[in-house]
């Protein structure tokens, strides 16, 4: 479960104060599937930030499985993110030094996994990239990138998956299948997903629908199948 | 158990990420490779030569004596002096062989008339056994052997022949006696060392003798000398006892090797340092790269951060890679410095002792390696501490990077520990706590001086606001972008220039000062040795020659043997250490007046009224020396006698323009009786053959006495400087090579920068041609400023060196500062456009997507 409460941020412009997230109060119970939508600049790149405890609220508190996250040190935090939290970026974000498959191995090789070698391969056949694990992510398109740093994200068996924009840089095919991907791991293993999309099509898909205008959730909705499901 | 288990898996990562990164980053830090290679390779290779300088010659310093001790004397030993002498042996039974030498330089041409050659030798009259120590090298193979030397034989160094134009079985005219070359040696025992005013000619001693040089010279050295079965030191200890008092020299190799050793110690240390400054220079490099690494690993840093990595754990990643690159670089810096061990004999084995061995010694390339894995782990560890400050949330927004260099307490900590670690590094090559530190500061104070200049020059070259061409003001713009590297890069070519320049700048003065044709006062020609009988005919021969009337000057033999009572305790290292100094026979003069190169600095020249006691005047370094001052007296011995004279006034030389320098001028009348020669000197430039002819005639008529050229010294020792200079301009390259290192480590930590400027011109309408004027036009502006810095300094400090040090004259040399200059300028835009080539031939397309 993630619980989000009066979280404020406020950064530093030249000389003003900027508030980014006002006051979001926010509960997702474990294996939903969120999506956070917004205009640009209204707060939801830094609201999945602070989830991540990749950047600290100003105020407020972030409680991710019982865990505090905003009285967590760097390292604290750190060990967190590779337990618990999967991260998928706009711009995937890959090590350019590394090929795909040792990309995927990294999360597991910091947490120590024993068999990290062979779940590395079945990740990579999950993202239909069996055959190209040995390539740098040059030499990848932006669609198989993208199913790299998926797979990177799934390594540890995270709790949370947290995308931020994870189609913004394909063409609407390569999206699909992101989307796919992502949708059906999500089912297949239960993780909580919190998706930061423009994408209204792609948000209408997602359980529940928040969305943000100038750091306030202005709306916060579940689908009709979900709100069926749920006997709302 | 588990915990250990997954501690070991987690450790795995480090590795592995260590392993990777280097497979993956390893063009971009082959800079920083060679920065620590070079800089390896200068210390190691300075290091390991003088080591086997010493080496060489350490163990030639008993070949050298040709005994274990040698007991000398320019007077014949006397008959208390034999007895106390055998008194002492008669004690030990270690002594094994024993012989009898006598040296002195005298003239040497050929028997036949037409030959107009003529040489000053260093005669050696030997006697078997001989040499008790060391061996010949015949330039035939065959051994030596005393026969050769039998009834008036010669064997002499191969040199003589070409100086005299003479062969094997020729006759020589030495002294009143005739001697037949029978053998030519390549090396004599112990080899040759130092500098040598004639070629080494051995003959009998009887024939020596006989030669009649003895009667006549007063520069006879006469020796005993002594084979040992053991170490000699307490032999020489009794020997000393019981010759207190006498004029007698005793001398075991062991102090000579312990005092040559001393040297070569300073030496190396020396040497040392300066290898050292070029791996600091390395170290400016390696600091340089590792800033550009980490700025350029930021996302890396970042997503690593994100997937749950700790700032150590990632930090240690980085850590082991420069630890492995300096590892790497260091040995390689080892393999450097062989290869430039090689280059050493091929240029330079003449000059340098035939069984020196030209191999990197495993304890030198050990330190070397060490050296270089320290100077890597400092020199990175502040740059590497910036992966703290880069946060996982750049992945989110990015964010530019002015937090990284902020300075705080963990950073303040570690750079004391960096400085407190390279004052180690430097107290530990110096061999001393005091020259150590001395060298950090005056590095410290240099690159502070030329920094400022830098950042001087920088700052006019901003307020020229009247620059025409797009190019250059967009040039002048480029030395001011953010995170700019010209301060660096003027401090670190800046530094290369200044070495170099500063030493030809001094060669230029030095060579000048020793250019005769310039110092109308340096003799041409320097007669020795003359009797009271011949001086009169000499000088007016002379005259009659070449219409000059030489200067003579009476000179009487003395040495010091007490001072205000005392005499010299040669049992005390520190006034051994003097001896050459103090305790050799010396020249001395007297007159009615001072010469035109000297001043009084203290006390008063002597007036024409009667004085009390005897006087004498003291050149000022000896005066130091002795420790004397007006009023104190000093006892020599002249010919046996002791005499003591108050010293009257402290003299100082002006060695630039003089004619004769002596050390003790006295008052007259105390020595005009005394044995005593007379030495003549000849001003006119008198060329060669004429010289050689004059020589001739001059030996000729009077055997006795010597000739120095003084042309042939000057060329000698010019040969001695041009060598010096190119040592020290070999080791000033490799400054230059570790400046130009820093300026490719720089050009690449703003190419990136560098590239996106060049999309957006490019974007905007510029074509290659004007991208590539303004390429040109920065490197040119940061050559001219880099030269000008440096060749500014190099002119400074030569002048305060030649002013102040070498005592000599200094002259502007304003071509040494243009060639400076613009030869400066030549090599930063050639690297620096070469580097950045390739930038003006990518798309902008690629590059603006990317950022």
């Amino acid at each position: 479960m993630i619980l989000l409460q009066n979280l404020t941020k406020i950064v530093r412009s030249g000389t003003e104060d900027l508030t980014i997230l006002d006051d979001v109060t926010v509960e997702i119970p474990d294996g939903q599937f969120v999506a956070l939508t917004g205009a640009s600049g209204s707060g939801k790149s830094t609201l999945l930030g602070l989830i991540a405890g990749l950047d600290a609220p100003s105020s407020g508190t972030i409680i991710v499985d019982g865990d505090d996250v905003t009285a967590m040190n760097e390292d604290a935090l750190a060990e967190l993110r590779s337990r618990k939290i999967g991260f998928v970026f706009q711009s995937f974000h890959l090590i350019p030094s590394l090929t795909a498959f040792e990309n995927i191995l990294i999360p597991m090789e910091i947490l120590g996994v024993r068999d990290a070698r062979e779940r590395a391969e079945l990740l990579l056949a999950d993202v239909d990239l069996a055959n190209r694990g040995h390539h740098y992510p040059t030499e990848l398109s932006g669609g198989e990138q993208q199913r790299v740093a998926i797979a990177r994200a799934f390594a540890n068996q995270p709790s949370i998956l947290l995308a931020d924009e994870p189609t913004g840089n394909l063409d609407s095919r390569n999206g699909e299948h992101i989307f796919e991907l992502m949708t059906d791991l999500h089912s297949a293993r239960k993780v909580t997903l919190v998706l930061v999309t423009h994408d209204g099509q792609l948000a209408s898909q997602a359980e529940r629908q928040i969305v943000l205008r100038d750091g306030r959730v202005i709306s916060d909705e579940l689908s009709l199948r979900t709100a069926e499901t749920m006997g709302i | 158990m588990t915990l250990l288990v997954r501690s070991f898996r987690r450790m795995r990562f480090i590795f592995n990420l260590t392993r990777r990164e280097i497979r993956s980053s390893w063009r971009r830090l082959l800079f920083f490779f060679l920065c620590i290679a070079l800089g390896v390779g200068s210390v190691v290779a300075l290091r390991s030569l003088i080591q086997n300088l010493t080496r060489s010659v350490g163990t030639d310093a008993r070949a050298l004596m040709t005994a274990d001790i040698e007991l000398s004397s320019t007077a014949d030993f006397s008959p208390s002096e034999i007895s106390k002498i055998e008194g002492v042996l008669s004690l030990t039974e270690t002594v094994e062989a024993r012989n009898e030498a006598i040296t002195t330089s005298a003239m040497a041409s050929p028997a036949d008339a037409s030959n107009l050659s003529t040489r000053l030798v260093e005669l050696k009259g030997i006697e078997p056994p001989f040499p008790l120590v060391g061996e010949f090298e015949m330039a035939d193979n065959t051994g030596f052997d005393f026969a050769l030397l039998e009834n008036n034989g010669a064997v002499v160094a191969k040199i003589l022949l070409e100086d005299l134009n003479v062969k094997v079985g020729d006759k020589i005219r030495i002294g009143e006696a005739e001697f037949q070359i029978r053998g030519v040696f390549e090396q004599e025992p112990g080899g040759t060392s130092g500098f040598r005013l004639g070629a080494r000619v051995f003959v009998a001693k009887t024939a020596f003798e006989t030669a009649g040089i003895t009667r006549n010279s007063s520069r006879v050295r006469r020796s005993i000398l002594y084979r040992t079965s053991d170490n000699p030191t307490e032999l020489v200890r009794l020997l000393r006892e019981s010759l207190t008092g006498t004029t007698v020299a005793v001398r075991s190799y062991r102090e000579t090797q312990e005092n040559i050793s001393e040297q070569f110690a300073r030496t190396e240390n020396y040497l040392s340092l300066t290898g050292l400054l070029i791996l600091v220079l390395g170290g400016v490099g390696v600091w340089n790269v590792a800033r550009a690494f980490v700025e350029q690993k930021r996302k890396s840093v970042a997503v690593l951060k994100c997937l749950g990595a700790s700032g150590t754990r990632i930090i240690t990643v980085y850590m082991l890679q420069i630890l492995t690159l300096g590892l790497v670089g260091s040995i390689f810096g080892v393999l450097m410095a062989q290869g430039g061990l090689w280059l050493v004999r091929w240029r330079f084995a003449e000059a340098l002792p035939e069984k020196m061995t030209y191999s990197v010694n495993l304890w030198t390339a050990s330190q070397g390696v060490l050296l270089g894995v320290a100077i890597s782990l400092l020199f990175s560890a502040l740059p590497l501490l910036q992966v703290r400050n880069i946060k996982p949330r750049l992945l989110l927004r990015d964010e530019n990077n002015v937090n990284l260099r902020k300075l705080d307490l963990t950073k303040w900590i570690f750079g004391t520990l960096s400085l407190a670690g390279l004052l180690a590094l430097a107290v530990w090559q110096a061999g001393s706590l005091v020259v150590g530190a001395f060298f950090l500061v005056g590095l410290a104070a240099a690159s502070a001086v030329l920094y400022l200049a830098a950042m001087a020059l920088t700052f006019l070259l901003r307020r020229l606001k009247v620059l025409g061409s797009f190019s250059l003001r967009q040039a002048v713009n480029s030395l001011y972008r953010p995170g700019n590297q010209t301060r660096i890069i003027l401090l670190a070519v800046g530094l290369g220039a200044f070495v170099v320049l500063a030493v030809q700048s001094l060669q230029t003065n030095l060579v000048r000062e020793f250019d005769f044709t310039r110092n109308q006062r340096l003799p041409s020609l320097f007669f020795v040795d003359i009797q009271k009988s011949q001086i009169d005919e000499l000088v007016s021969n002379i005259q009659e020659r070449i219409g000059e009337k030489a200067e003579a000057t009476p000179t009487v033999r003395a040495r010091i043997s007490h001072v205000n009572g005392q005499a010299f305790d040669f049992q005390q290292r520190a006034v051994r250490q003097q001896q050459g100094q103090i305790g050799r026979e010396f020249a001395v003069t007297y007159r009615p007046e001072l010469d035109a190169n000297e001043t009084v600095l203290d006390g008063e020249w002597w007036s024409d009224a009667e004085a009390a006691v005897p006087q004498v005047s003291v050149e000022e370094e000896m005066a130091g020396r002795l420790k004397v001052g007006v009023g104190d007296s000093i006892t020599f011995d002249i010919s046996g006698r002791k005499i003591t004279a108050q010293v009257a006034n402290i003299r100082k030389l002006d060695l630039r323009n003089t004619r004769t320098a002596f050390i003790f001028v006295f008052r007259p009348g105390l020595l005009d009786n005394a044995p005593q020669t007379f030495a003549a000197t000849v001003l006119s430039r008198v060329p060669p053959t004429e010289r050689q002819r004059l020589q001739r005639d001059m030996i000729g008529k009077f055997p006795n006495i010597q000739i120095f050229d003084v042309a042939d010294i000057v060329a000698a020792l010019q040969k001695l400087i041009n060598n010096f200079v190119l040592a020290i301009s070999f080791v000033g390259s490799f400054v230059i090579l570790s400046g130009i290192l820093i300026l490719i480590g720089s050009i690449a930590l703003t190419k990136s920068q560098r590239i996106y400027e060049n999309a957006i011109l490019k974007t905007m309408g510029a074509k290659r041609q004007t991208l590539a004027a303004i390429l040109f036009a920065e490197y040119g502006m940061l050559g001219l400023l880099a030269g000008l810095i440096g060749s500014s300094f190099a002119v400074l400090l030569s002048w305060a060196v030649s002013r102040f040090i070498l005592e000599i004259d200094w002259v502007f040399d304003p071509v040494l500062l243009a060639v400076g200059i613009g030869a400066t300028a030549v090599i930063v835009v050639l690297v620096g456009c070469l580097a950045s080539f390739d930038i003006l031939f990518r798309k902008p397309m690629g590059t603006l997507r990317s950022q």
